[in-house]
């Protein structure tokens, strides 16, 4: 792969790999960074890498599986439990970036948020990105049947907690 | 759309049984006006196509592309960098070489010149020099004649013990 073909069909996935990484981790500055470490890798690895059909679905995935490093590394160093429930992600957003989001599109990002891993990796592929169930599988790194209960299991959570904040006006 | 297949399609999409199309053809839906009791659903398909707008940052390009243009090389380009050290490496090796041979030319030349001009001179000069050897060569064979004292004697005693055995027998 030269530079060219690099620019071509490497650099354009940049923001969708930014945004996974940034569902992961819940920071932008280190979604770029993660982004930044997964072209570096590519371009570094780009002999191997000639024969790769879905570019796209292979950048996601490193980009998965170096942010799921970086947040294991944070979870060991951090010495506080895991916090659980709602607004623990959130709080991980700077000012600026929850000005972005407005009210509704926060309680959305909440229920996503509040999503286990799994599940919210593969709604945001399919949901977010559009991404086909042989994509997600390759990306995630799981086959079709557990894809489609991920999906299942967080497209349900979700409802049921917009059914909850329709019935009872709780945002 | 009509309210039934919008109620079809939504139920679909609960179960995960809608195709990539369906699901566009509701987030298309869900830009429009909604009827109060899809309210919040409508949020839900909004707020997946308003994540698409969220981006890196302009720069991020310029700073990715010069973090690998200052990485090492690859693998072909590093082999082009092995060949030109070997190539470095025999250009001091025939340089050294050329400048040792220059001075030992220097140092030794191999051109005898003639240290005489005059042939009379080089004549007596030559003599000189034969009579030199030649009288060294005489002193020499006078001590060596010294050797053969030993010699003789050796020959006498060998005679004797010869003549010795030849009594014994």
């Amino acid at each position: 792969m030269n530079i060219e073909s690099f620019e071509n069909r490497v650099l354009p996935t940049k923001n969708k790999l930014f945004r996974f990484a940034f569902r992961l981790l819940g920071s932008q500055e280190e979604a770029r960074d993660v982004v930044q470490d997964v072209m570096i890798k590519v371009w570094n690895g780009r002999e191997q890498m000639a024969s790769i059909e879905n570019m796209e679905a292979w950048c996601m995935r490193i980009t998965k599986n170096l942010s799921l490093d970086r947040l294991r590394s944070k979870q060991r160093k951090s010495t506080d439990p895991i916090e659980e429930g709602f607004e623990v992600r959130q709080e991980t957003l700077t000012p600026y970036e929850r000005t972005e989001l407005n009210e509704n599109m926060q309680r959305i990002n909440q229920l996503m948020t509040a999503l286990p891993d799994k599940q919210r990796q593969v709604m945001h592929l399919r949901d977010v990105e559009g991404y086909s169930y042989n994509e997600i599988c390759e990306i995630m790194e799981l086959d079709m049947s557990q894809v489609k209960v991920n999906l299942f299991r967080a497209r349900n959570a979700v409802r049921e907690r917009l059914v909850k904040l329709n019935a009872y006006g709780l945002s | 759309m009509d309210s039934l297949e919008l109620t079809n399609l939504l139920e679909k999409y609960w179960s995960c049984e809608t195709s990539l199309e369906e699901e566009q053809k509701l987030k298309d839906y869900f830009r429009g006006e909604v009827p109060e009791a899809l309210k919040e659903t409508a949020e839900l398909f909004r707020y997946f196509e308003q994540q698409q707008n969220m981006t890196v940052k302009q720069s991020f390009d310029a700073e990715v592309k010069k973090k690998i243009v200052t990485k090492p090389a690859g693998r072909s380009a590093s082999m082009y960098f092995n060949l030109a050290r070997i190539a470095a490496g025999l250009v001091v090796v025939v340089a050294a070489g050329y400048f040792v041979r220059e001075e030992v030319r220097k140092a030794y030349p191999t051109q005898n010149e003639d240290t005489f001009s005059d042939p009379k001179l080089a004549l007596e000069e030559t003599k000189k020099a034969l009579m030199m050897i030649s009288n060294s060569f005489n002193k020499a064979h006078k001590e060596a004649g010294k050797i053969n004292l030993f010699n003789e004697a050796e020959e006498k005693i060998q005679g004797k013990r010869v003549g010795e055995k030849k009594v014994n027998i």
